[in-house]
């Protein structure tokens, strides 16, 4: 004789196990999706983080290396250019410098330098160097200003990126942009370069 | 039957891996990002502190170059393997250690030379080329950066070397080298005269708030000078002073220049053109006695009147004297001979006790003599003083040779003529008190402490910045090689 299986107890869930697995499923779900949704905004925010940090940096110090070592520049919103020594030849190698009478030396040709041109176009930070291919250096700019003081001696430069942390929920604080500064001194405009006391 | 049971456990089973598992990627993956740009920053850093070893390379050679500067023995380039001349490269090598990267060794190698393309034709001065590379380990995996630019710039050496012993040459870097960031700079110094300003102290100037002007003008500069000579409607602004100390009793003076102290702070300062500032510090190079071996003993000692001839060939015998002293008074003279026609002549005097003028008495420094007159003991110099033919500061280059540190010494510069002279004493307290009727000296005066009394006016001529003892060397020229 064949038994029913609902008298074996394997019948079908009850209504209130169904409500109770189903709030539960719902609940776990939803957990699950809020803790992927946040992962994922986390994964974003250092994501972008990460990647302005890098391009702050990278604009920096490609700034500061060109700064360095300037003759003179040209300093204008979201357009300088800086003229850095001929030191490398048309192979690429050093130069020896020569005394240009004026209690100086020079590399090349006297009174010849390289220029090197920083400019903000589209968002993005470009470098030139001597009319060659530009370089993308940094994304996502709004601005950036140098500052020249002490006589030309130093160069302070303010980098402003645009917000990309866009949560709602955010603070002001969080979503505003970012300001970067360097301040570099000229070591070739120098104070102790000059005649006199220093 | 229990199969439906058990389908059920491998279902949530299966749910939970498969939770984890995304779990685990995403976080994973968080943490690869992280880690890169935590390795880029770490890198960053590392690139950065590589630039300050170079620099600390470039202090390191100048520290050699001033110290052979002082007089012998001054140890210059103990432990370099050799001394810069023409063509010779010096080497030194230097690991340090560093507070910065978790206490990791810092290497500072440095190369200084001298190549003949960088004398200085004017006076002969030698300029020194300083080549450093700054070396630091790079912690964490020898990975590159995800941005070629970064790349380009930092130029890492993780499995090639980019500079060995300061020569671009590339080799696998293998155990126990580690990976590591090389940054080269090159400098060009160039010497700094002892007379690089109008005054200069080692403590105290004092300009006795007798409105002094102190202006400037360039001998050998028709545009800043009339026939070599100082004119009024050519005066320049670089008549500078500074001390090493702390006090600069201006006086209201009309100091067309810059004034600086160490630190310190500068009275009476209502008439000053150029900057004030208080970060001076220049250690003025002590003079050691000349050491000439031979010299000529014509003329040993002056009392009373005398001729000392000058010889055509600077630095020969003929050229050098010692004296024990000279002390003329009355109508007595110390005549200082060149040739009959004004050609040049040169001078080396070593007076080993002191320079004393009285009465009428005078030193006579003929046309087409150059002079340098190096003094052991005090200088008082009154009567009708120094006459320069020549009328320029650089013909009569007067050198106080540094007395000992308990020793007082000093020069009291006056009389009725005009003082044209520079005069470099840093051991000895100066006041000058002269300048002839009209009040004016022209030159440069460098001292212990300087005092000015009975001065109306102090010309510094610029071309003294291009001769005279070389003080110090100052960088001219940087640049990053960044290749």
């Amino acid at each position: 004789m064949i038994q029913p299986r609902h008298q074996q107890g394997e019948g079908g869930f009850l209504l209130g196990e169904m409500m109770i697995s189903t709030i539960l499923f719902a609940a776990i779900s939803m957990g699950l999706l809020m803790g992927f949704t946040a992962l994922q905004r986390n994964y974003t925010a250092t994501s972008d983080f990460a990647l302005n940090h890098a391009d702050q940096m990278r604009i920096s110090d490609y700034l500061a290396l060109d700064l360095r070592r300037s003759l003179a520049l040209s300093a204008a919103r979201n357009d300088t250019t800086i003229f850095i020594p001929s030191y490398y030849d048309v192979t690429g190698q050093p130069q020896t410098p020569t005394i240009d009478g004026n209690g100086g030396v020079y590399y090349g040709i006297a009174g010849s330098a390289v220029s090197v041109h920083y400019y903000l176009s589209g968002g993005t930070i470009y470098r030139q160097q001597n009319g060659g291919t530009p370089v993308a250096l940094a994304v996502n700019v709004q601005d950036f200003v140098f500052d020249v003081t002490d006589s030309g001696k130093v160069v302070s430069t303010r980098i402003t990126f645009n917000p990309t942390f866009t949560s709602g929920r955010a603070s002001a604080d969080a979503t505003a942009a970012t300001a970067f500064y360097n301040t570099t001194l000229l070591r070739n405009t120098r104070s102790d370069n000059q005649i006199g006391v220093y | 039957m229990r199969t439906a049971r058990k389908s059920f456990s491998g279902s949530i089973l299966v749910w939970t891996v498969l939770t984890i598992a995304i779990l685990s990627i995403l976080g994973a993956e968080i943490l690869r990002v992280i880690s890169i740009k935590y390795q880029s920053a770490i890198q960053t850093a590392t690139w950065q502190e590589a630039l300050l070893a170079a620099e600390s390379g470039i202090d390191l050679a100048i520290v050699e170059l001033r110290k052979s500067l002082y007089p012998a023995p001054n140890h210059a380039w103990d432990g370099w393997s050799t001394v810069p001349a023409n063509g010779v490269v010096s080497h030194g090598l230097t690991s340090i250690p560093n507070a910065g990267m978790a206490g990791t060794p810092m290497t500072v190698e440095a190369n200084v030379d001298a190549p003949a393309s960088l004398i200085n034709p004017t006076n002969g001065w030698q300029y020194y080329r300083i080549r450093t590379v700054g070396t630091m380990p790079i912690t964490g995996p020898a990975r590159a950066a995800d941005n070629k630019q970064d790349t380009r710039l930092r130029r890492l050496s993780l499995r090639f070397e980019r500079f060995t012993d300061g020569i671009l040459t590339a080799h696998a870097i293998t155990f126990p080298e580690t990976p590591h960031v090389s940054r080269r700079a090159e400098v060009i110094v160039s010497p700094v005269s002892s007379f690089s300003n109008a005054i200069m102290s080692v403590g105290t100037i004092d300009l006795t708030n007798q409105n002094i002007v102190i202006d400037s003008y360039d001998s050998h500069d028709s545009n800043k000078s009339t026939n070599g000579l100082y004119d009024p409607a050519k005066q320049q602004q670089n008549g500078d002073i500074a001390t090493d100390g702390n006090i600069i009793e201006a006086g209201n003076a009309h100091i067309y220049g810059d004034v600086a102290t160490n630190s310190g702070t500068v009275t009476g300062a209502a008439n000053i053109t150029g900057a004030q500032r208080t970060d001076f510090y220049q250690e003025p190079i002590p003079v050691g006695a000349p050491n000439w071996g031979v010299v000529n003993t014509s003329v040993t000692n002056v009392t009373t009147t005398a001729t000392i001839t000058a010889s055509a060939t600077s630095g020969s015998v003929n050229s050098r004297y010692q004296l024990s002293g000279v002390s003329l008074s009355g109508q007595q003279t110390l005549t200082i001979a060149g040739n009959a026609d004004g050609s040049p002549t040169y001078v080396e005097i070593y007076i080993t006790g002191d320079i004393t003028l009285t009465g009428s008495s005078q030193i006579i420094v003929q046309p087409g003599v150059s002079a340098k007159i190096y003094f052991a003991g005090n200088i008082d110099i009154s009567g009708n003083g120094i006459l320069n033919s020549n009328n320029q500061p650089l013909d009569i280059q007067l050198y106080g040779i540094q007395p000992a540190t308990d020793v007082s010494k000093h020069v009291n510069l006056g009389g009725n003529g005009q003082i044209i002279a520079a005069v470099y004493a840093p051991g000895h307290d100066v006041t000058v008190n002269g300048g002839g009727t009209s009040g004016h000296v022209f030159g440069s005066v460098i001292g212990k402490t300087v005092t000015m009394t009975g001065v109306t006016n102090l010309h510094y001529d610029e071309a003294l910045s291009g001769g005279g003892l070389i003080n110090n060397y100052r960088i001219i020229s940087w640049f990053e090689d960044n290749r």
